[in-house]
């Protein structure tokens, strides 16, 4: 087993993540990088056509180019059982069935696949391969289909429409986002390994190696623990990384046919049509108010994009349902089949696009009220109980995100007028908006090894995202056995490791930490029953007293000896001691609802002649309930915000309604924020531990740090121009046309 | 008939004489048009001698081969990253003669006598260099991937001289993408270093 490189070092400083060396001398292995004796190449060839029928492929003059091993396609395609019958297709629950169907659903979808000695032989190759197609009627067009599709009720309806039908106060306006890709820097990748005919060995980027071990395994009916997926340095996800996509499928199906390993990358541009998207949407609210500013009601309706064949449902309404205290509340969606690969879970999923919508209307409806937006808030929220389950909030402290984010923005410098600050050519403005995320948490196993030297290694199957995972089991299982950090290891994304769930949607470390905690206490009191053999104190010693250093264990109690490992070894035959625990929620889901929350504030200035936007500051402050490690958490949320600028002035992919192709479909086509498009962000934490969620108070925190961006931005572009753009991204033509 | 049989000799002479023949009636320019689409030219090789951190190769690398696909696939050298092979992202940037290059648009055969530095060269020895150490110190990333770029480009940023001011960092370093998000601690890391 190859392990997570973070080779411990005196030279390492103390704050730094736990895998930093291995990441800035690049010596860490991402999936494609591992190397593997006999490794061969493959390369994709995708359908030039967005609907239809393959009716033949022509593969003669590719299985002439130099190096050429093999070419999988429909006709040609190793047995997979999960994939046996339609049935079986649909159970398998994987989307795509690829290479067990003739049918093409959009443009971009693999219909055969190279392998070759080399990447030039098999790029090479893939060129000469064509196809004839007979190609059917197809519709990408979003914004033409949606209104023919119905909406549907999405959750019980509150109070009732007519209760505030002649609200004093009422915003009703329409909005829609266009289509956005998660695209993480490494393009997904796996190289796979058959050993025997029922043993494969994977090398994958993902967010979760359990969950490509199960597809896996049964796809290919082996069982599970023959399964090995290997995903030790993960280039980012952002949600792409939750799903098993085709690639991964491919490049198991390719090397069970070569035998040998065979390394598959998709190309920057395949990352745009086969590992997912946030959908395109269309979102309408009608919100009432008193005249005091009380919420009467709302109406929230969205609609977003999904593939032909599958259906994606991202629930955009769900935030309706979670931040203000609506007595009346009416949500309804529909989901609209394209031509296009199937969206996925992005950032915020849902919750990212719902909240734009809201987060403006509220705004729009604090100008007719004449209102401080931070104040019809603190007026509306639902800050006790979470206004859906009725539960009290364990924790939930915007109010104070609110508070502290005002004053570090300076609030009180806004005016309440739009259009009323200028420099030059330059409009300026004031926007804030708020996000929030349920705080969840699932099973998750964690070990802890020491041996003989004094060395602990902490291990879990859950990935590292770049989230400082790593990082933060290492911090807690310091701070819970007092061993110094230079002598804690790290091993994790292996699924011979303790399971865990995939990392994604703010769960990872809520999840993990308490296996972590858990395992610290095990130890500890594995340890002092060892330790009892030698010295009769430590027989009632807690674990809480029990302390680990470099060359020991020692005992808090007045006089109780220390123990040194080589002592303690005398009693011990393992070359290691080990424990491992199992955490998950429990009780306390019952009596509390978790929420983790945050305030975004930004100023920007708007170009009255040119139409451009720039985000002069942006201010985040979080309450992720206890913050595990400062820096890394800083660096999440920023990152997220900056994601955030992108969604709200940039990202936008576009379909070709003619042809069925993407627009954006490399990284010159599809913007998203470089480093000058982005401030210094500004983030803060409340950090007051949550005592209900788990050991260590911790709530999550990936989510927050984008949902509400957005609306921040188009509020400020409200205040700075008095222009009410409701169509993300905002881009120039839409600011001078607006 | 197969490619084999097919030497580059031949191929040469066919096209040659066919080119000289572009004039001639139709029928046999559809039967050039039949030939030419059964040909698969073979691969081709090249010998380059070049430096790599410090190193002398000679390398006989695929005509088609990038810098990039060279580092990663043949010499293991895989701390330079591909985040698009278009030019478009700068994870793959490395030094040649002490310029920052994007190695997945640069082809090996474009490199004899040339030195080049990789994010594996940039340390002296076990000791870190400046920058490295400056982005663990600010936590200049996340996931890490975009990261050996995001040095490599900001060892060359100081060098240049263009440090003077925030926005001038962020200005030079937007060829290098980071999905991420982490530029605070990129632009933190570089100003630590400039001064
Ligand atoms: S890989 Fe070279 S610029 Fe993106
Ligand atoms: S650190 Fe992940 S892309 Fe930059």
């Amino acid at each position: 087993m190859e392990f997570f490189d973070n080779e411990l070092s005196t030279l390492m400083p103390a704050e730094g993540r736990v895998e930093a060396i291995a990441k800035v001398t690049g010596k860490g292995k991402y999936a494609a990088e591992y190397t593997v004796p006999g490794v061969c190449y493959a390369v994709l060839v995708t359908s030039s056509i967005p609907a239809g029928t393959i009716k033949a492929i022509q593969v003669d003059k590719a299985k002439r180019a130099t190096g050429v091993i093999d070419i999988l396609y429909h006709q040609n395609k190793p047995v997979v059982p999960g994939f046996a019958d339609e049935t079986k297709i649909r159970e398998s629950r994987v989307g795509l069935p690829v290479f067990y169907t003739d049918k093409i659903y959009f443009k971009g979808q693999p219909i055969a696949l190279v392998v070759a000695e080399s990447l030039e032989e098999a790029t090479y190759a893939a060129s000469l391969i064509t196809a004839d197609y007979t190609a059917e009627v197809f519709n990408v067009d979003f914004v033409k289909t949606h209104p023919s599709i119905p909406l549907k009720a999405a959750g019980k309806e509150r109070g009732t429409v007519d209760e505030w039908s002649n609200a004093i106060h009422i915003v009703e306006a329409e909005y829609t986002i266009k289509e956005e890709v998660h695209n993480p820097m490494e393009m997904h990748a796996t190289i796979a390994e058959w050993v025997g005919d029922n043993k494969v060995k994977l090398y994958e980027k993902t967010q979760g190696v359990n969950s490509v071990q199960r597809v896996i395994s049964g796809l290919f009916s082996i069982p599970r623990e023959n399964v090995e997926v290997i995903s030790e340095f993960v280039g980012g996800g952002f949600g792409s990384g939750l799903r098993v996509w085709s690639n991964t499928l491919m490049a198991v199906m390719a090397s069970l046919q070569v035998k040998r390993p065979v390394k598959l990358m998709l190309t920057r541009p395949q990352m745009f049509s086969l590992v997912g998207y946030r959908p395109e949407s269309w979102q309408k609210i009608k919100l009432g108010a008193d005249s005091s500013g009380k919420f009467s009601g709302m109406i929230h309706q969205a609609k977003h994009t999904t593939s032909v064949f599958e259906n994606f449902n991202e629930n955009i309404t769900r935030i309706a349902r979670l931040v203000y205290d609506f007595k009346n509340l009416k949500t309804e969606s529909a989901i609209v089949p394209l031509n296009l690969g199937t969206p996925t879970w992005m950032r915020g999923p849902g919750d990212c696009t719902g909240d734009f919508a809201i987060e403006s209307a509220i705004d729009e409806l604090s100008y007719k009220l004449n209102e401080d937006p931070i104040a019809l808030r603190l007026k509306n929220i639902a800050l006790k109980n979470d206004p859906e389950s009725g539960k009290p909030w364990s924790t939930h402290f915007i109010d104070e995100c609110l508070e502290q984010g005002a004053t570090k923005i300076n609030w009180k410098n806004r005016k309440q007028t739009p259009g009323q600050v200028t420099e030059g050519d330059w409009q300026i403005g004031y926007g804030m908006a708020i996000g929030m995320w349920t705080s969840g948490r699932t099973q998750a196993s964690a070990s802890i090894v020491l041996d003989k030297s004094g060395t602990i290694i902490v291990r879990t199957a859950m990935t590292d995202i770049g989230t400082g995972t790593g990082t933060a089991m290492q911090n807690l299982a310091h701070e819970s056995l007092g061993m110094p950090k230079n002598k804690i290891k790290v091993e994790l994304g292996n699924s011979n490791l303790p399971p865990a769930p995939s990392q994604g949607g703010s769960t990872g470390l809520a999840s993990l930490g308490g296996a972590v905690m858990d395992a610290a206490t095990l130890l500890k009191q594995k340890l002092a029953t060892y330790a009892a053999a030698i010295n009769a104190q430590y027989k009632d010693a807690a674990a809480a007293d029990i302390l680990l250093s470099e060359n020991g264990i020692s005992y808090k109690q007045a006089n109780a000896q220390f123990i040194s490992y080589a002592d303690l070894w005398k009693k011990v035959d393992e070359p290691t001691i080990e424990a491992e625990a199992t955490s998950a929620p429990g009780e306390e889901r019952q009596q509390f609802a978790f929420c983790s929350s945050a305030a975004h504030f930004c100023i920007v200035r708007v170009h009255s002649k040119t139409g451009k936007v720039k985000v002069d500051r942006m201010v985040c402050v979080a309450d992720g309930g206890k913050i595990i490690n400062e820096k890394p958490a800083a660096n999440q949320v920023s990152g997220a915000a900056v994601g955030g600028i992108g969604m709200a002035l940039m990202e936008e992919q576009q379909a070709d309604v003619k042809f069925g192709s993407l627009l954006g479909n490399d990284l010159a086509g599809y913007h998203f924020a470089v480093n000058a498009d982005a401030p210094i962000i500004e983030v803060s934490f409340i950090d007051k531990p949550d005592p209900n969620i788990n050991q260590m108070g911790s709530k999550g925190l990936g989510e927050v740090g984008i949902i509400g961006c957005a609306a921040a931005i188009a509020n400020a572009i409200y205040n700075a121009t008095g222009k009410r753009l409701r169509n993300l991204p905002i881009t120039p033509d839409k600011v001078l046309l607006g | 008939m197969n490619e084999q049989t097919l030497s580059r000799r031949f191929f040469l002479k066919v096209s040659g004489a066919f080119v000289a023949l572009a004039a001639v009636p139709s029928t046999v320019h559809a039967f050039y048009q039949d030939v030419k689409s059964f040909l698969v030219p073979p691969k081709e090789t090249l010998p380059t001698t070049l430096t790599i951190n410090k190193q002398p190769y000679k390398v006989t690398a695929d005509t088609r081969s990038t810098l990039l696909d060279l580092l990663r696939e043949e010499l293991q050298l895989t701390g330079t990253k591909k985040g698009c092979d278009h030019g478009q992202c700068g994870a793959c940037t490395v030094h040649v003669d002490g310029q920052r290059v994007l190695s997945c648009l640069t082809l090996t055969a474009m490199l004899p006598g040339k030195t080049v530095t990789t994010i594996e060269g940039l340390a002296d020895g076990e000791k870190l260099h400046p920058m490295q150490q400056a982005f663990i110190e600010c936590d200049g990333f996340q996931c890490g991937y975009c990261t050996p770029g995001q040095i490599m480009s900001a060892v060359a940023c100081v060098n240049e001289g263009h440090t003077k001011s925030v926005a001038e960092i962020k200005e030079f370093m937007s060829g290098n993408l980071c999905r991420c998000g982490a530029y605070n601690g990129i632009v933190e890391a570089i100003q630590k270093v400039a001064k």
